[in-house]
């Protein structure tokens, strides 16, 4: 630890435990989990990061999304998401969840993971290098001290968007909503 | 392979309309009307061939019929049996195999799913993958996933500029 980040520590102390404990939630979706086992073992070993796996949602802050992702694992991810604690970070990982990569014209597949639940970076390429997870988190770790990773304040603000975009794909959803939809500024808009 | 002929003139004698083959080693196919299909695959199960490995199905879109595939095989024998049966496309109904193999539930369940053949006397033909679907099943060949994605995935619309406009 330099100095200079001593005045962080002092000034912003929930901030910086934040970005170093960067707990991943283990939700395997699609074929980039595949690179994850190397990331977090001896190899490359990401708790020099402060990133571990993590067995449940409630323990973590952030979410990995690791491929292609299916209507049945959105609703998985969704929940998912809505359980972690805030704040949250998610972080699309491969070409998939970005443009929907090989799978764009699938039946079965969404194209655009932001439309479901907010995403705070994208990592791109087929399949992304473990060391891009790496830069994926040292580019966290400075969005933090900006305060640039606004995803879940998004979610929050822009609820009703997403909830309504939700319930496009799935018809009604079995759960009730995270956040209060205020009804009327619907009728007034 | 002399018991394979021998299982083969056996077929071919007990039921009619039925016509086995050997594409290569170790492959029979059994080509055979609707109403064969049950006592054919019980008599295969009373030689020993015990274990259904799957059921297929393949749309053949220019002679309008489904082909059902049932690949049945042995534990004892390294034949592998093909039974094909070819139904129509339109209204396509088959009967359940489940009383003979009881795992065919799940196969008829996903080919009901997928190409919208109706398995009479399956108890559960609920959807197994799909989320809400509502076009017509997405395997058939007259599916176009193109247009089905332009339809569903590309009108909804992003969150953040819908926002900013509002």
């Amino acid at each position: 630890m330099d100095r200079k980040s001593v005045i962080k520590w002092i000034k912003e102390p929930g901030k910086m435990g934040h970005k170093y404990s960067l707990w991943a939630v283990y939700f395997c979706t699609g074929c980039g989990i595949i690179e994850i086992p190397p990331v977090i073992t001896s190899r490359w070993d990401a708790e020099r990061f402060g990133v571990i796996p993590v067995a449940t949602p409630r323990q973590a802050n952030l979410f990995m999304i690791t491929g292609y992702v299916s209507l049945k694992t959105l609703k998985a991810i969704i929940r998912t998401y809505e359980q972690m604690p805030e704040p949250k970070y998610t972080v699309a990982f491969g070409s998939c969840p970005i443009n929907g990569g090989m799978y764009w014209d699938s039946y079965n597949t969404i194209k655009h993971i932001d439309k479901y639940i907010p995403i705070d970076g994208w990592i791109a390429g087929c399949m992304p290098r473990p060391e891009a997870i790496f830069i994926a988190v040292t580019k966290l770790w400075m969005m933090i001290d900006k305060g640039a990773a606004t995803g879940y304040i998004r979610y929050r603000k822009n609820y009703k968007f997403y909830r309504r975009n939700q319930e496009k794909l799935f018809g009604e959803l079995a759960w009730p909503p995270l956040y209060p939809i205020d009804e009327k500024e619907d009728e007034s808009e | 392979m002399r018991v394979n002929k021998e299982l083969k003139k056996r077929i071919e004698k007990i039921y009619k309309n039925t016509q086995v083959e050997f594409p290569e080693a170790n492959r029979m196919v059994i080509k055979t009307k609707q109403k064969n299909l049950l006592p054919i695959l019980e008599f295969l199960k009373s030689e020993g061939f015990r274990q259904l490995k799957a059921i297929s199905c393949v749309d053949w879109i220019e002679e309008k019929e489904f082909e059902l595939v049932y690949q049945v095989a042995s534990l004892n024998s390294p034949l592998h049996i093909m039974v094909k049966v070819r139904i129509g496309r339109e209204d396509a109904q088959m009967e359940t195999i489940m009383k003979i193999f009881g795992n065919a539930q799940v196969y008829e369940r996903e080919i009901h799913e997928l190409f919208g053949v109706k398995f009479r006397g399956n108890p559960d033909l609920s959807p197994l993958f799909l989320e809400n679907w509502q076009s017509i099943p997405p395997f058939r060949k007259d599916f176009d996933t193109r247009e089905y994605v332009k339809d569903v995935f590309d009108k909804i619309p992003n969150v953040e500029s819908e926002n900013e406009k509002s």
